[in-house]
């Protein structure tokens, strides 16, 4: 697995890049303004959401949100430049798995809302709270989103081979 | 740089920098402050930008309290991360490049927030405003760049380690 992902890494540049000077903390600054854009767009609907600002038609706000697709795919890109580069430092990391696992349950949970919420919400007028439904997926979310920043700061503390936890086996 | 190695010898400095739970909090603190206050400045800049016009622009001020707050977060967790590495951020250009960044961003953000106070519901962005609002966004793009630079370019880590 390990030699798989620097093989990719090598063949790619990505492993040059990530080693030249800079190319390090420029992908870390990239990771960190796609998260701000996941917040700003995301997060600022999932306040909405949750009954924030009832001023703001969720329509609207809405409208931010491909803004923050694009951080996530920033955010996916810019991940795996830092996995393929470095793999055992991120493949054995708890810090790394748990922040994997909440960006799943975000996920399902963003799939959740648009299978069964979405339309619903939408309609939602101003000054009017979101159903009760889109206001816990919006609590989820954002709950989620934060413990993303939360385990992405931690990483740097749990760097194997200091900390093997059990699932790390 | 004497000054800083006798601050650093102080229980407080000792007691962020070794303390495992108190400087990685302290950071966590930091950057998921950072994360709600240039995510909310994000939504506003966009928004001033010209981008998404639908959201009016007033139910945004209900975020004001949530950005202050975490920029109050900003400020004290920051302050917190200082009085661990003194002298690793303070012998930095890059440090000071980040706190104009960050003030004049945050600036720009108030004076949105007094002209919106100002205005009725249906109001419009001048272009002068959406200029503005780009330089904000910029701005904030210019503090988290210095600040994940911070990282690798201090030529001082602990005064008090120089021979």
């Amino acid at each position: 697995m390990i030699e798989t992902l620097l093989e990719f890494s090598q063949s790619t540049g990505i492993y040059g890049f990530m080693n030249s000077a800079w190319g390090w903390p420029i992908a870390e600054s990239l990771h960190f303004v796609g998260l701000c854009l996941i917040i700003g767009t995301v997060g600022v609907f999932d306040l909405r959401l949750m009954g924030l600002a009832k001023a703001t038609p969720l329509k609207a706000l809405h409208r931010l949100v491909p803004l923050g697709v694009a951080g996530y795919l920033l955010n996916v890109t810019t991940g795996i430049m830092f996995l393929t580069t470095a793999p055992d430092q991120y493949l054995f990391n708890p810090a790394v798995q748990t922040k994997l696992l909440f960006m799943l349950i975000a996920g399902i949970n963003m799939l959740f809302f648009y299978a069964t919420t979405a339309t619903a919400t939408r309609a939602t007028p101003a000054l009017a709270q979101a159903p009760l439904r889109a206001r816990v997926i919006g609590t989820i979310s954002l709950t989620c989103w934060l413990a993303v920043i939360v385990c992405g700061r931690l990483i740097t503390y749990y760097r194997p081979p200091y900390h093997w936890y059990f699932w790390c086996q | 740089m004497e000054t800083f190695a006798r601050f650093e010898n102080t229980p407080l400095s000792i007691w962020f920098r070794e303390s495992g739970v108190a400087f990685f909090s302290t950071l966590t603190l930091h950057s998921l402050a950072m994360g709600l206050v240039v995510g909310i400045n994000i939504a506003l800049g966009l928004r001033l930008a010209g981008f998404a016009r639908s959201i009016p622009l007033q139910g945004l001020r209900h975020f004001y309290p949530l950005h202050w707050f975490c920029a109050l977060l900003i400020l004290l967790s920051g302050i917190g991360l200082l009085i661990a590495y003194p002298a690793k951020a303070l012998t930095n250009p890059l440090f000071y490049l980040k706190l104009c960044a960050l003030s004049v961003a945050l600036l720009l953000y108030r004076y949105f927030q007094n002209w919106m106070a100002s205005q009725d519901d249906e109001i419009n962005p001048t272009p002068h405003l959406r200029r503005l609002a780009i330089i904000m966004l910029v701005l904030w793009i210019i503090t988290i760049t210095a600040g994940r630079f911070l990282a690798y370019t201090h030529w001082v880590l602990l005064a008090s380690h120089l021979s």
